[in-house]
């Protein structure tokens, strides 16, 4: 992938996609995550993460092919960030929605070239209000480049 | 709780397990053989366990503000870079500070910075978090720089 085809990518949507929080997912995840005791009903915070990648409307399969990598090149997670605006609820179906929001070219000694891609995910729920928003960067080794 | 600058967060600590491993690799749909099959991650000159989900140790941290916090629903935000990989076995523990307070007498912030360590070992991912204050907790607004 060249600079400028790097370059481009920034502003491009995904499609949109949702997510439901199961009940029964929410309580195996709970358990495997070792969650304090939460209120009834309420989501855990991680699912503003949980449900804006996994309802993105394109697998990360896609997203690393948009980018021109794939996971046996072996990206890896460089940022998370997350805002949490409204409690998430168990139960609920989120709409998700989001694009790319940087790309960048970078030269270190070790790991020689690589890019930052980094895309924001909004979920948003029923009523229409953005619940939480989810930013990551993977960054892509570009032995080739 | 009064709460200013300095204040540590009350730690939260667990023992990473391989079988939470492999039910969030289901529920994430996460193909990557590193999070359950030793075998693979033994090929990939990764040593002999089983590598955690880079999400789950984000959580572990969630888990450790909203037990400080006590109502999911005050988090605002967390920011964290991953710097080292968790493996099945480890014992982590998840902690933090208050480095600043902010805001008017009604709606006040606490900007933390966080982080999750492995007993013994690395640092595992560092990053910060806002959460909402209860009017009677701040002990006094940080003065500005």
């Amino acid at each position: 992938m060249t600079l400028d085809d790097l370059e481009r990518l920034v502003g491009v949507e995904f499609p949109a996609g949702e997510f439901t929080i199961e009940g029964y997912e929410h309580w195996l995840t709970t358990d495997a995550i070792g969650s304090p005791t939460l209120p009834a009903g309420v989501a855990h915070p991680m699912y503003a993460y949980y449900a804006a990648l996994g309802g993105m409307g394109l697998t990360l399969d896609e997203l690393f092919a948009m980018v021109g990598s794939s996971a046996a090149d072996g990206p890896m997670f460089g940022e998370a960030g997350l805002e949490f605006r409204e409690m998430m609820r168990v139960g609920e179906t989120y709409r998700v929605e989001g694009g790319i929001t940087g790309a960048a070219r970078k030269t270190g000694r070790r790991a020689g070239v690589f890019d930052i891609v980094s895309f924001e995910l909004r979920v948003v729920d029923s009523s229409g209000a953005v619940a939480a928003v989810s930013t990551n960067s993977f960054v892509f080794p570009r032995r080739a480049a | 709780m009064r709460v200013s600058a300095g204040t540590e967060l009350p730690v939260f600590e667990i023992e990473v397990r391989a079988a939470g491993m492999k039910t969030m690799a289901v529920l994430l749909r996460d193909p990557n053989p590193i999070h359950f099959d030793p075998a693979a991650v033994a090929a990939l000159g990764m040593g002999d366990r089983v590598i955690n989900q880079g999400p789950t140790n984000m959580a572990y941290v969630v888990n450790m503000l909203v037990a400080w916090a006590g109502d999911p629903a005050r988090i605002r935000a967390l920011k964290v870079r991953f710097l080292d990989n968790v493996r099945g076995g480890d014992r982590v523990v998840a902690g933090g500070v208050v480095t600043s307070v902010a805001g008017d007498g009604r709606h006040q912030t606490a900007e933390c910075d966080v982080w999750l360590d492995v007993a013994g070992g690395p640092r595992a991912l560092a990053g910060s978090a806002t959460v909402a204050l209860e009017a009677d907790e701040a002990a006094g607004e940080t003065p500005p720089k």
